[in-house]
């Protein structure tokens, strides 16, 4: 590792310096988000390199502590919990963050719709998404996917659909605001169509807002997906993933909590990165923020 | 007021006709005949499944089967379950108190710690509490309900063994007893979020003129944090912590499942790993209800703190 940051010092000199300069770099609590959020993606994105096999039973070696063969220790079938952290990454990381990409996708031309145009057009389009807002988020996710039945796809596709209305309805505002300048009259004047006004002009002005919100979703997304994982509702057996796992090993609390503790852990450290990665964009995003 | 409280409730009829709708909705688009789960996996002849199919309402069009269903509802009749055979209803009623002994619990822990606890942080920035404070809000707002549960199981009953690590407990005070951990992991979110939103609610009350007027004239500190600052620092914290009924009603499905309680929650758990539909939409349908009401409630009682929101819409 330290050869690894001497050898990028000597080649880009000062880069280090330059970002712990730069203003997100001065926000401690993003950079140490940053630093639990980018091991937990390299996780996601590459567990080949850092673990075997998540799904190698060893029955001999049940429930072991945490060791030098087993450094989390191993579960009730003797297979390895690190792996199995491991490889339980990208279900609930990438899983979170395909929730955000669906709700952004519908989310975001609602909303700029429904606030540009106004009136009926809007009147329409919110009151359908605040009646999905009148169940509590996680009970509605678990009925569709208790009908549809458990699996990834299943919860990802529920939860982005779910996670719409907060989207919109943000996006919303902001445009209600934008519809209202002069530039937008000016785009008017100027014969634009309201398609161009809409994407071209008023949608880039969106994007601190969004990114703030994304990365507040992105937080309960993981929670979420967890949560219906662990209901056995998500990832099906034999294959990892933290919720379930937790599920798992709820069993033998009392005498392994190696992987309980471990798969709980992990859930954390995405959430608690996540989050302080957020405030710290909000802090930088958000004027109202930066003027406190 | 009262007004105000009739046109709030009007407006929850579409509401709750849609949540009703989509419930029902839902549970009729999932895939197999519903009458295979009945007899889980028992063969009989057709003339006995067209028999199963009328007792529970599940012949004739959708739409006509959804008004039936909602009439039925509405008389407080809300199904069989596939499963047990029971009124489910009187299923949901026999898990109801302790569910609501769980939020009622979970919600007194959370608000007699986070308020006091935000208006310390307020009252003494960027000290030792304040930041004890804020790191206990980032993990109550990042741990997830079941692990908190594991996790005190594993400190407060296998550790200390001051509490008991599972199930629901006997008489009154065995049960307050059986519900103090599950109802503290539950309330680890809403103790983050309210006590967050108390101290920058406070924090901006606590830097405007009054309350300088009110250190001039030389009142207490008591009185200043409490009679002038609280009461107007109260109605972001009433929106958080209503909004947070949500939470615990989802939070308290998880929990019941982690610890073994027989509430609504493992009502829940359970009917979905059988595909029990008509218990899980009954039950899911009760608990989306209750949030709605107990949003309109948190709705009007803002209009009993602050009028200027009566005449606003």
């Amino acid at each position: 590792m330290t050869a690894d940051s001497a050898a990028i010092r000597a080649f880009r000199p000062g880069l280090i310096q330059r970002v712990l300069r730069s203003p997100l770099g001065r926000n401690r609590a993003a950079l140490v988000g940053l630093a639990i959020l980018l091991p937990l993606l390299m996780m996601a994105f590459l567990p080949g390199v850092l673990a075997g096999d998540p799904n190698a039973q060893d029955l001999s070696a049940s429930l072991r502590p945490a060791g030098v063969d087993h450094l989390l220790g191993t579960d009730k079938l003797g297979r390895d919990v690190w792996s199995r952290i491991v490889y339980g990454a990208a279900p609930t990381l990438l899983g979170a963050l395909v929730v955000i990409a669906i709700s952004g996708l519908i989310g975001i031309p609602l909303g700029l719709v429904a606030g540009y145009f106004g009136g009926l057009v809007d009147a329409l389009i919110m009151r359908v998404l605040d009646a999905l807002l009148a169940f509590p988020a996680l009970l509605l996710a678990i009925l569709v996917v208790a009908t549809f039945g458990g699996g990834l796809l299943t919860v990802v596709i529920a939860l982005g659909v779910i996670y719409v209305p907060a989207m919109a309805r943000l996006v919303r505002s902001v445009t209600l605001v934008h519809a209202r300048l002069a530039y937008v009259d000016a785009c008017r004047a100027l014969g634009y169509t309201d398609a161009r006004i809409i994407f071209r002009h008023i949608l880039p002005n969106l994007v601190a807002a969004v990114v703030v919100q994304s990365t507040i979703d992105l937080a309960y997304a993981i929670l979420d997906i967890a949560a219906l994982s662990f209901l056995g509702l998500g990832q099906q057996p034999p294959d990892p993933d933290w919720g379930s796992m937790l599920a798992d090993a709820r069993s033998y609390l009392l005498q392994n909590a190696w992987p309980a503790i471990s798969s709980g852990v992990a859930i954390m450290l995405a959430v608690v990165s996540v989050n302080l990665v957020g405030d710290g964009l909000r802090a930088q995003l958000d004027p109202r923020e930066r003027e406190r | 007021m009262a007004g105000y409280v009739v046109r709030r409730l009007l407006a929850l009829i579409p509401v709750l006709l849609f949540v009703s709708f989509v419930t029902f909705g839902l549970v009729r688009l999932a895939p197999g005949d519903p009458v295979t789960i009945v007899l889980g996996g028992r063969k009989v002849d057709p003339a006995t499944a067209q028999a199963l199919r009328e007792q529970f309402g599940l012949t004739g069009d959708p739409i006509t089967q959804y008004v039936a269903w909602l009439g039925r509802a509405l008389n407080g009749d809300l199904g069989e379950s596939y499963r047990l055979r029971q009124d489910v209803l009187d299923l949901i009623a026999d898990r109801l108190p302790i569910t609501l002994e769980l939020i009622a619990i979970s919600m007194v822990l959370a608000i007699g710690i986070a308020i006091p606890l935000g208006i310390a942080q307020a009252r003494r920035r960027d000290s030792a509490i304040d930041y004890v404070g804020s790191l206990l809000a980032l993990v109550g707002l990042s741990i997830p309900v079941y692990f908190a549960a594991m996790v005190g199981v594993l400190v407060f009953a296998v550790w200390l063994g001051w509490l008991p690590a599972f199930g629901s407990g006997e008489d009154p005070i065995d049960r307050l007893v059986h519900l103090l951990l599950p109802a503290g992991a539950l309330a680890l979110g809403t103790i983050a979020l309210t006590s967050r939103m108390t101290r920058s609610s406070m924090l901006e009350v606590l830097s405007s003129d009054y309350i300088e007027a009110a250190r001039a004239k030389g009142l207490p500190e008591r009185t200043i944090l409490v009679k002038h600052a609280f009461r107007n620092a109260l109605i972001p914290v009433l929106t958080v912590t209503s909004l947070q009924v949500g939470f615990l009603i989802v939070g308290s499905v998880l929990v019941e499942t982690t610890m073994g309680l027989g509430g609504i929650g493992s009502l829940i758990t359970d009917a979905i790993q059988n595909r029990d539909y008509p218990v899980i939409q009954a039950s899911v349908l009760l608990l989306t209800v209750a949030f709605a009401l107990l949003n309109l409630v948190t709705d009007v009682l803002y209009a009993v703190i602050d009028p200027r929101i009566r005449y606003g819409r």
